[in-house]
């Protein structure tokens, strides 16, 4: 398949994939950083809502950060792994992330089974649209980065496209990044 | 650092610091967050929880995502979307965050607050409250208006107080784990000693704290009115052993 042109050129200095990824996460940072800001002042402005914050169970989030983080750690152990030219070898990094991934996702689903079957749902009250809101959004980003990361990892493990790996490992951790905001708003703050 | 290397040639990604040291080091910093709120003082609290996530964020932003290597014209980028964010906060959260003004009231936003907070409930102004876009859903306006219908305590035992005190009252609930103290156990003979019915009933709709018990029992006078917080109460005594 020949490749676009975009690929091959660059006017910054910086690979076209990068720069485009970079550019999705500056809109990311609106997309979460709008719902994180609307979340913060409603919260402010209601000092009710932390009767029903005091619901969510702290332990299931410092567990879902610790995942997440080490899932961080082995994305970019495979950046290092490709950029050595060793594909093999980011490919089972890849694959581990993955793992953290489906853990990940695993946790929150009977962490939001136990809430909802508790009678916590998403129109409960405004915290708890909020909380589904934004911990549902960023569980889709853990969901698609974890799908696309299968493909490029099947790629990597024939040593092709290898660059893909960091590109990916870039919004990993921007997903990362969100949820390190996420846990103490949602589960630290009581 | 980042002024230096950025010059060496288009190979950013050839940097890799030692992302083992990187990654303990956020986990020793997740354990302070989890371990501060413990101490129970607010200022200790906002620096472990949110002090720390942005220390966190900055760790993972600068050495897994390269963003100290990048090129200046990236940094530009990611700083234009944080100051769009908040620009965003800036221009909505006054008018959020206050209910009340020089010139203008939210009533809708009161009623809600004054609903969460165990105050005496009206249903007109949970009327209102739909009606302007209030913060208040319609679940939690019919949880808060059952009034005259008749109560079924068991049912609000389930759904409400067994998340932390578990459903046969044994403070065995699945949120209980993170509560210290723990939730009361309401079949020890232990907890109902020199305990009167008014006082349960108050610690119900007030909170732990209105009785000089653990702050971590929220108030729930929102939800329940005095005759339900009673009922409720008379159900808890079923677990009396």
């Amino acid at each position: 398949m020949q490749k676009p042109i975009a690929t091959t050129r660059s006017a910054t200095g910086i690979p076209t994939g990068r720069l485009a990824i970079w550019w999705v996460l500056a809109s990311e940072v609106v997309i979460f950083g709008g719902l994180l800001a609307s979340y913060l002042m409603f919260r402010l402005g209601h000092p009710e809502w932390a009767n029903a914050a005091a619901v969510t169970n702290t332990w299931i989030g410092a567990f879902n950060t610790f995942v997440l983080l080490s899932s961080s750690f082995t994305a970019v152990l495979a950046h290092q792994a490709a950029e050595n030219g060793d594909g093999k070898l980011a490919a089972k990094y890849l694959m581990m992330t993955i793992a953290g991934a489906v853990t990940f996702l695993g946790v929150k689903s009977f962490e939001w089974y136990s809430e909802i079957s508790h009678g916590y749902t998403i129109t409960t009250n405004g915290f708890w649209s909020f909380y589904y809101t934004a911990a549902g959004l960023h569980a889709a980003h853990v969901l698609a980065g974890a799908v696309i990361m299968l493909f490029i990892a099947a790629d990597a493990a024939k040593g092709k496209e290898l660059q893909r790996v960091e590109y990916i490992g870039i919004y990993w951790h921007f997903v990362d990044v969100v949820w390190i905001f996420l846990f103490p708003l949602l589960y630290i703050a009581k | 650092m980042s002024q230096h290397t950025e010059h060496k040639g288009e190979r950013h990604g050839s940097h890799h610091p030692n992302y083992k040291a990187i990654y303990f080091t956020l986990l020793a910093l997740l354990v302070v967050s989890v371990v501060g709120p413990f101490f129970g003082i607010l200022w200790v609290t906002l620096i472990t929880a949110f002090g720390i996530a942005l220390v966190k964020a900055n760790l993972v932003v600068q050495n897994f995502m390269h963003l100290r290597w990048e090129k200046r014209i990236m940094k530009w980028m990611l700083a234009t979307s944080l100051v769009l964010m908040f620009l965003l906060f800036a221009g909505v959260a006054p008018d959020v965050m206050r209910h009340e003004g020089a010139r203008w009231v939210n009533d809708a936003a009161l009623a809600a607050v004054e609903r969460g907070i165990a105050a005496p409930h009206h249903e007109g102004e949970a009327a209102a409250g739909e009606a302007s876009g209030g913060a208040v859903t319609e679940a939690a306006a019919a949880a808060a208006a059952p009034g005259e219908q008749a109560f079924d305590a068991k049912g609000a035992f389930t759904t409400v107080c067994s998340t932390c005190h578990g459903t046969t009252g044994a403070g065995d609930g699945p949120g209980a784990g993170a509560l210290n103290p723990k939730p009361a156990n309401f079949g020890s003979g232990a907890f109902w000693e020199g305990k009167t019915d008014e006082e349960l009933v108050k610690a119900i709709r007030e909170g732990g704290a209105s009785v000089g018990k653990s702050a971590l029992m929220p108030a729930w006078g929102g939800l329940y009115n005095d005759a339900q917080a009673k009922a409720l109460l008379a159900y808890i005594k079923t677990f009396k052993k």
